[in-house]
């Protein structure tokens, strides 16, 4: 093991984990976001829209991500829209992910009984405080392990972003690999780098999942 | 007593006139016509599948029907006024703007699990009556007080027995100071020893002059809270007088004879 590699190639990695990092946070919000705005507007929409989003749905989850890139980066300039590496890769990273994340939360609001809405909109609760004060606070105990579950596949996805030349981690390992025609000490720190990513990711999603479930604990202490 | 509602002196709250309503090709409601006076008790009883939850549930437009008016002094309830058929539903807000007058009590309690009770009491009043929240707090402790859970307030509704939830529940729609409240079985999921602490609750209320309407099986209450009583078969309102027609004398009606005679083998009346 040469172990002088890793101080040289150290700030190209980390420059490389940063922009994992930055791709896969701002991928995944985005991605979530999208996705929590499709699920509503499937929910209180009418079957137009619904057939819509149904089909985007399929479309985005049917398809592999590495062609949703190639064709937003090769594509896309055709269509007018050019977009840096790492733009197209964030935006294709927010196009791939929202399916999944509509699924996640529409599997949520599926889940919370029908009686809980009707008597909340029997005394003139609006739709959106509905939202906000009763599915969501309960939801949130049944999707965090979901959600964390897509984020760590996500963060896993960010090697692809190498093949549109985006200076991410794959790509800053395989320079380094070619560079010095090691194998062994790049990969490790590879795969160092994102066993951490999801460690903390996983953690992260422990604490919000025990934070969610705070007042089934509470009233099961309280009985 | 008159048996005719439109010949009495009190003026009623609510108006059902030819209410009928279909899922599909099965008919729930077929022609209810109804008044609901100020401060009365109104039960409505009947076998499973007659329509009573339906109809209560008419009245407050948390069904739609295809025929017939619900009218709440004087106001058409969640149909535009004078819209052609297909007649348009009000808009949300409107809908909700009657809707919080109209106090409901449902058969599964539908408490809020990650609230505590003073939090299922007061959200209404936050989200609804935009109040602030120590002065909702406070109403709802108040309430609370009313059905006797004084003492409960910090407890979640998995703390909380079947007869303290549905007391909550209870305390929710009436902490909104509504002008009717609708029951639908509120007793119906309870286990026995837990029916009478919410039925003393109810006739309190009853006591204080609240207008309510209450789809029950509870025969014993129908007999002696109801200021009348009505029978639906089949979607149909066969009658509607104060309790003693009913329980005392042999009804004249088959189907409520019939209807009746189950309760008395088992000798709840």
């Amino acid at each position: 093991m040469k172990y002088d590699l890793f101080l040289r190639y150290g700030p190209a990695l980390l420059r490389g984990f940063g922009v994992s990092l930055l791709c896969w946070i701002v991928g995944s919000l985005g991605g979530a976001l999208l996705g929590f705005v499709i699920a509503c507007l499937y929910r209180w929409s009418a079957w137009p829209v619904r057939w819509i989003l149904q089909a985007y749905i399929e479309v985005i989850r049917g398809t592999p991500f590495m062609i949703q890139l190639f064709v937003l980066y090769y594509g896309g300039p055709y269509a007018g829209l050019v977009l840096s590496p790492i733009q197209s890769g964030i935006v294709s990273f927010v196009v791939y992910g929202s399916p999944y994340f509509a699924e996640i939360f529409r599997s949520g609001f599926e889940a919370i009984p029908k009686g809980q809405l009707e008597a909340a909109r029997a005394i003139g609760i609006g739709e959106f405080a509905i939202l906000r004060r009763i599915m969501l606070p309960q939801m949130m105990v049944l999707i965090t392990a979901p959600l964390t579950n897509f984020v760590i596949i996500l963060s896993k996805e960010t090697a692809i972003l190498s093949v549109v030349t985006v200076p991410e981690l794959l790509y800053e390992t395989q320079t380094m690999a070619a560079e010095t025609f090691t194998f062994v000490e790049p990969f490790l720190a590879l795969s160092l780098f994102y066993w951490l990513l999801v460690v903390v990711t996983a953690e992260l999603g422990r604490r919000v999942e025990t934070y969610a479930m705070r007042h089934l604990r509470r009233s099961a202490s309280a009985t | 007593m008159t048996a005719d509602p439109s010949q009495s002196a009190v003026e009623p709250i609510m108006t059902v006139r030819g209410l009928s309503k279909w899922f599909d090709d099965f008919q729930a409601l077929d022609d209810i016509s109804l008044d609901v006076n100020r401060s009365e008790v109104l039960c409505l009883i009947g076998p499973s599948g007659s329509g009573k939850s339906t109809l209560l549930r008419c009245l407050n437009f948390l069904e739609r029907y295809q025929a017939g008016e619900v009218r709440k002094e004087g106001r058409l309830i969640g149909w535009q006024e004078g819209s052609a058929s297909p007649r348009k539903p009000l808009r949300p807000a409107a809908l909700r703007e009657q809707r919080r007058h109209i106090g409901m009590v449902f058969q599964q309690f539908n408490l809020w699990p990650h609230f505590t009770a003073r939090q299922n009491v007061a959200e209404a009043l936050i989200q609804v009556q935009r109040l602030g929240r120590d002065e909702a707090y406070s109403r709802a402790e108040a309430a609370l007080d009313k059905v006797n859970l004084g003492d409960k307030a910090n407890n979640y509704p998995s703390g909380l027995s079947g007869g303290q939830q549905q007391r909550v529940a209870i305390a929710r729609a009436i902490a909104m100071e509504p002008d009717i409240m609708l029951f639908d079985e509120p007793t119906s999921a309870l286990d026995p020893e837990l029916v009478g602490e919410v039925l003393a609750v109810m006739k309190q209320m009853a006591a204080e002059g609240m207008t309510m309407v209450v789809v029950t099986h509870e025969m014993g209450f129908a007999a002696h809270v109801a200021d009348r009583v009505g029978f639906l078969e089949s979607g149909r309102l066969v009658t509607c007088r104060p309790p003693a027609d009913i329980f005392g004398s042999e009804p004249s009606d088959p189907r409520l004879r019939s209807f009746l005679q189950t309760y008395r083998e088992r000798n709840v009346v």
